[in-house]
């Protein structure tokens, strides 16, 4: 437990979990049509509420990776991250498991599938699955363990017991 | 607990209102009220509307890959799947060129091939309508289909 409580692990959880959700947002946003062709390939929710999702959710990916790279609401943005990992993981097992070959995750990039073979990592498969568990993996330690404060003295501080009342008595520095 | 959650629904909310925004400002965005396949002189039926142009004569197309079609299809529709899309229509042209009532399908609202195929007919001069949700949409409503016999699948 010392080691999940390290400083350290939790700024690079924050940045490599941040960075990645930040950067996966980029495509999406530029491109809401082509997004929403790759969440209609889900074949999860339906046309209508797909367009919902292909608008809306590339807009919560970057808020979240915006808010845990800055340490601002850090938990909260990592809870939002493990929801929508849970979602993925979700989803992608039931497109294998009905079969539908999504030949473009629409994980990062929103590109239409060529003809021809496209890149495992790309596709929705198990390597699919076994990342989003690893990211949601880090976003569990984010949310369930809180880093060790930067100086013994603060840790009375940094407990936000519920007697804490306002914001100022719970924030570490 | 109760301070959290609302930090939790603010940042959903906030990305969600952003995104709609984005959307209906930035000129990347599209039509939220229909399939994001529909484009400009599509014509999308359901398939209520589907099954009374079958009853009226109309040539039904099967724009997804031909094994689909082999088992298990419209009744009378004719496979012109859009990944061969020129071999087929060359084989096919003459019985579209002699029909006005053409609808294209395919396997879903998560299938773009109907709205692709029938596209590539307009080019060629052709108005097919499209399935709205294609075969399942059809088969959900109890309409009739072909299937072959179970000998013919094995061989397969």
């Amino acid at each position: 437990m010392t080691l999940l409580r390290a400083r350290w692990l939790h700024l690079l959880l924050r940045l490599a979990l941040g960075g990645y959700f930040l950067y996966a947002s980029f495509d999406k946003i530029a491109a809401p049509p082509g997004f929403a062709r790759i969440v209609y390939q889900w074949q999860v929710v339906g046309p209508l509420a797909s367009n919902l999702v292909a608008v809306a959710l590339p807009w919560v990916e970057a808020f979240a990776g915006l808010l845990l790279i800055a340490g601002i609401w850090k938990r909260e943005a990592a809870a939002v991250m493990g929801a929508m990992l849970v979602v993925f993981v979700l989803a992608a097992g039931s497109v294998i498991a009905r079969g539908i070959d999504v030949e473009n995750c629409g994980c990062v990039s929103t590109a239409a599938a060529p003809t021809g073979e496209r890149p495992f990592w790309e596709g929705v498969g198990w390597f699919l699955i076994a990342r989003n568990l690893v990211l949601l993996g880090a976003a569990g330690v984010l949310i369930a363990v809180e880093p060790r404060p930067r100086r013994p003295a603060a840790a009375a501080v940094d407990d936000p017991s519920p007697g804490a009342s306002g914001v100022s008595g719970v924030l570490p520095r | 607990m109760g301070r959290r959650l609302v930090r939790v629904a603010a940042i959903v909310a906030g990305g969600a209102l952003c995104g709609l925004v984005w959307n209906a400002w930035s000129g990347r965005g599209f039509a939220l009220g229909q399939s994001v396949f529909v484009q400009a002189g599509d014509e999308v039926i359901e398939a209520a509307e589907a099954k009374e142009r079958l009853d009226r004569g109309a040539l039904f197309l099967d724009a997804r890959p031909r094994d689909f079609w082999a088992m298990g299809h419209i009744p009378g529709s004719a496979p012109l799947p859009e990944d061969e899309f020129d071999g087929a229509f060359a084989e096919l042209e003459p019985r579209l060129r002699g029909t006005f009532n053409i609808v294209v399908y395919c396997s879903g609202y998560g299938c773009e091939a109907s709205h692709i195929v029938a596209r590539k007919l307009r080019e060629k001069g052709i108005h097919a309508a499209i399935l709205n949700e294609g075969w399942p949409a059809w088969t959900d409503a109890g309409y009739p289909v072909s299937t072959p016999k179970p000998e013919a699948l094995a061989g397969s």
